[in-house]
Order: C-alpha cells, then structure tokens, then sequence
C-alpha cells in the first residue's frame, strides 16, 4: 500500500473528473465552456505530474500494478490526446451546453482507465481498467442523443464490446484455473510449467480476443468504422487515438514482455492477423465515400502496422512501435481535427466536401495534406520515419520479412485513397467559394500537431533518443 | 460433485451464449445472452477457487468483481437501447442499418 502515491496522478485526474461532474450541475449554461477549460487544465496538470515523476525516475511496483518508463511514456501519449480531444470538443456543435460537465467527466475517466491499463500487471486490475474505457466510451460515442447515427454507433459498439468483455473474462478464468493467479508479477517464474496447458493457452487466447477488439485487430475490427462514424468527432480522434495507444501498450507489456507470445507457441497468430488487419483494413479504405469511415478503416490499417512490432517483440520492436505510437498521436489527431474543421463549414464529412477546398483555405489544405502523407508514409514526415523502423525491425528478425513487405506493400495501396483526398482540394472544383475558418482552440491543435509531425520527422534522432530511454518494461 | 461437472457446466452457458450473441434478433435478448457468458466465466472463478486452490480467496473476490462490471455495464446497456429506441423504433438489430460501408 505504501506504494500509492505513484498513482497520484490517476487518483488526481478521477477526483477532477468527478468535481467537474459536480460543478457541471452548477454552472450556468451560457458559461458551460468553463467546464472544458478545466477539464483540459487538469488533465494538462496531470501531464505535468506524469511527466516531473518520469524526470525524476519515480518508478516502483505496487501490489497490482507497476510504473515504468513504458508505462510512464503510453501515460504521456493518453494525456496529450485527452488534453487535444477536449480542445477540439470545445467549439464542437453537437454537445448541448447541459451536458458539458458529464461529458468532459467521462472523457476524464476514460483517461483515467487508460493511465491504469498501462501500468497493469494484474488480470482483474486490467479488466476492470478496460471496463473503466469501454463504458465511458460507449456512453460517449452516444452522446449526440438525437443523432440517430450516433445511437446506433454507440449500440453496436456496445453489442461488439460486451461480446468481446466476456470472452476476455471466460479467458481470465480459464487462466486463473491453470496458473491459480491472476497476478503477473508472481507469475512470471512459472511460464515453462504451463507451456503446454491447454487451458492457459486457451485463455491467453481469449485474452487476446479483448486486446484485438480495443485496438480493432481484424477479426475484430467491426465495430470501429460504425462508432467512429457516429461518435461525435473529437470522440472519434479519441477512440482511434487514446483507446487503441493505451490498449496496444497493455498488449506490449503483456504480450511481449510478461508472457512474451513466442514463449506460448502463438507469434504466428499474431503475425497472421496483423497481415489481416493492414490488409483489411487499407483494401476496404479504398472504396469509402466518408471521411470519417475512411479515416476508421486507415486506422486499423495503422494498427495493423503497429502490431508488426508486437509480432517481433525485441528491443528494436519496442522501440518502434512506442515511436510509431506517438508519431500516430499527433498525426491522426490532426487530421480528424481538420476533418473536424471542414465538416463544422460544409455540414458533412462525405469526400465530395474537400472539393476545391485550396481555393477556400490553402492552409488548411497543406496541413490536411501533410497529414495525409505521414499516415502513408512519405519523407520527410514522421509517418515515413515510424514506418521505416517498424519494418526494418521485421527486417532485422528475418522470420518476419514478409510481414515488412506485406507492410510496404499496404502503404503503397493506402497511397491512393489518401491522396484521393490531396487531389479534390486541389484539383476540384466547388460551388461555394466562402473560406473556411478554424476556431482559436482548433487552431491550435491543428498547429501544434502539423510542427510535430514535421518536427518529429525531420529530427528522428532526438525523439528515438528519448523513446529509447522509456523502452524498458518492469517485471 | 467434481471439478469438471462445474466447468461442463460453465462451458455450456459461455456457449449458449456466445449461440444467443449470433443468433439473436432482439437487441435485449443479445444482452441476456452476454451476461449469461459473463456468469459463465463465475462460475469458472468459484470452482476453480474450490477444487484446485481451496486455501485462497482470489477467485470469489474475482467472481465479485465481475458480478459489478456486469451490473455497470448493463445499465449503460439498456440506456443506449433507450436511446436508439426514440431514434428508431425498433429493438430489432436488422433495423439498425443507417451506417455502413
């Protein structure tokens, strides 16, 4: 118990979380947007604590749950996307002006399980850090209540959740049957005696089912474009950005640190469906007529390409996936942000709204396209540099060379749809000619993430310096 | 009473209702059938608890926990079945159809 105190910083965010909820009730509509304010002020103030414990390498174990740089980095990567999510929810124009409190409450707590998800090294404190995510964000996604696209997203994201919550729990019982635990810190000694019990190896399996259904691994991925379709946009930046990065981080520690996959016979599983999920993915991107879809179907692609660095699970694989998780961050982020911006003026998010748009706003177009081209993976942008060593690592295992061709080969279809997009706002034409305006706090997220994603991709060296340094796992 | 009648027991619910899951038209009966699956994995918890590891009390305190998730998690259920149901009419999931793609 006495090793508390390193949670402080998720026991902070859930009691802000819980007075916003309280000063919601008392805050006068006209000046609900309060509410986001502080929302985004405690969640950057948690940042800040998250980030002095790391600098002042603050990190222990507790009885359930451990904090390590890998912990500590996912932490940063989840606080930056809420404090970027409720920046864009500010102006966003579905959120009644009563509800602002309940909503920036959730999105807390949903950080909040995704702070505890990373640091996890107890079977029921994960599933109840899952459960913490997924119900926040099953009630997020439905937040529009007179949309009925986002009731029905919220409904089927539920449907798919629920199914995928219980065959995760069967899977932890079958577990704790053959092991006679659910800690995975007295565990660890015991990998060889369990090698070939069918009943732990069954359940890690289901486990898995879990894992794959929040990062949205094919099979798994059904659900992710009909909620990210319906939720409201910077709830679909969260999902595809938070949720997935906090639940790839889980699965990292999990499956390639505490009981590394290999050591269960099941890498080729993993492998076979990361091929799956970015081919999927990208050949059904293709044929989207809507930005948010397409961007959905992009990003199981993109978690696809994360899950090669899983499937290698060395240090190099590490090291690329936590880069390709905070180059992902910034720039998924700003394109819904963008995406968020051009809906928010032509009122739909159908492709046929980014005709023309470099006549309307030529600085947005060239952000948009900046965007674009990191999530394929162009020079000089940061996609380019974290794909390069997501594959190179499967290069380096030479087992896992055609999962980097397969790789390469995806990027090179995903070209095409997201330069779809590069030659309407450049080469269309549009009836409407009014320029589109961007709101302050839009700006700058839009701002801050375009100078990191070129930042990041033209000083590779500096960030993978500090990567590198959070690359350890605890156990 | 052995070990292997409880989890015969268990794997029938999980698959009844893993069955009911696919199957099922009604959107409430799709719920019944996922906490059947989640009973399942209790009563999985508790007999393991007894048969194998009688000195311990991780899996009632387990049994305990997921007996809560549940409850959570069906509340928020049926509030979203609410939702779509002043937005649809219709309890019936074939009808949910306005995304796709």
């Amino acid at each position: 118990m006495s090793n508390l105190i390193l949670l402080n910083p998720e026991i902070i965010l859930a009691c802000a979380g819980l007075l916003i909820l309280l000063a919601g009730a008392f805050i006068g509509e006209s000046r609900a947007k309060l509410l986001f304010h502080l929302g985004t002020i405690s969640a950057a103030a948690v940042l800040g604590m998250v980030v002095t414990q790391a600098v002042m390498a603050a990190y222990g174990n507790g009885t359930m749950w451990v904090l390590d740089p890998a912990a500590q980095l996912f932490k940063f990567i989840i606080l930056l996307a809420t404090v970027f999510t409720l920046l864009l929810s500010v102006n966003y124009h579905a959120i009644q002006p009563r509800h602002v409190g309940t909503y920036t409450a959730l999105v807390l707590w949903a950080s909040c399980g995704m702070m505890f998800l990373s640091g996890a090294m107890d079977l029921i404190y994960l599933l109840i850090s899952l459960e913490l995510i997924s119900i926040s964000c099953f009630i997020l996604t439905g937040f529009e209540q007179k949309n009925p696209r986002s009731a029905e997203g919220a409904i089927k994201y539920f449907l798919m959740g629920g199914l995928s919550t219980a065959v995760t729990i069967y899977g932890i019982s079958l577990f704790y049957g053959a092991t006679g635990t659910t800690n995975l810190f007295n565990y660890v000694s015991s990998v060889d005696l369990h090698f070939n019990d069918p009943a732990y190896i069954m359940g890690m399996l289901f486990i898995l089912v879990g894992f794959g259904f929040k990062i949205s691994m094919v099979p798994f991925h059904f659900w992710a474009p009909d909620a990210y379709e319906g939720a409201p946009t910077p709830i679909t930046a969260y999902l595809s950005v938070a949720s997935k990065l906090a639940a790839l981080g889980a699965m990292m520690r999990i499956f390639a640190s505490v009981i590394p996959h290999y050591a269960i016979s099941s890498t080729l599983v993993i492998a076979v469906l990361a091929a799956l999920t970015m081919t999927v993915g990208n050949l059904t991107a293709l044929f989207q007529t809507n930005v948010k879809r397409l961007l959905a179907y992009s990003s199981i692609a993109q978690a696809g390409y994360m899950l090669i660095g899983l499937v290698v699970a060395d240090p190099i694989g590490r090291e690329s996936v936590f880069f390709y998780a905070l180059a992902y961050l910034v720039t998924n982020m700003g394109a819904f942000a963008v995406a968020m911006v051009v809906a928010g003026k032509t009122g739909s998010y159908e492709l046929d709204a980014y005709d023309g748009l470099a006549r309307r706003s030529l600085g947005l177009s060239i952000v948009m396209v900046m965007f674009l081209l990191s999530l394929a993976g162009i020079p000089p942008l940061v996609g380019f540099v974290g794909k390069f060593y997501l594959f190179a690592s499967a290069v380096n295992s030479h087992t896992y060379l055609w999962l980097a061709v397969l790789g390469v080969v995806n990027s090179v279809v995903s070209v095409y749809y997201y330069m779809n997009i590069a030659r309407r706002m450049f080469f269309s034409e549009s009836k409407d000619v009014s320029a589109v305006e961007t709101d302050i706090y839009t700006a700058g997220v839009i701002f801050v993430t375009s100078a990191a994603t070129l930042l990041m991709g033209l000083l590779p060296e500096t960030f993978m310096r500090i990567v590198k340094g959070c690359v350890s796992f605890h156990s | 009473m052995t070990l292997s009648y409880y989890l015969a027991l268990s794997g029938l619910l999980f698959t009844i209702g893993l069955f009911g899951v696919l199957t099922r038209r009604n959107v409430i009966g799709i719920l019944m059938s996922i906490e059947l699956m989640l009973n399942a994995a209790n009563i999985n918890f508790v007999a393991f608890n007894r048969f194998l590891y009688p000195g311990q009390y991780a899996g009632q305190l387990n049994a305990i926990f997921i007996i809560t998730l549940a409850a959570a998690e069906v509340v928020v259920g049926l509030a979203l079945v609410m939702a779509i149901y002043k937005n649809i009419k219709s309890v019936y999931v074939e009808d949910y159809n306005i995304l796709k793609g």
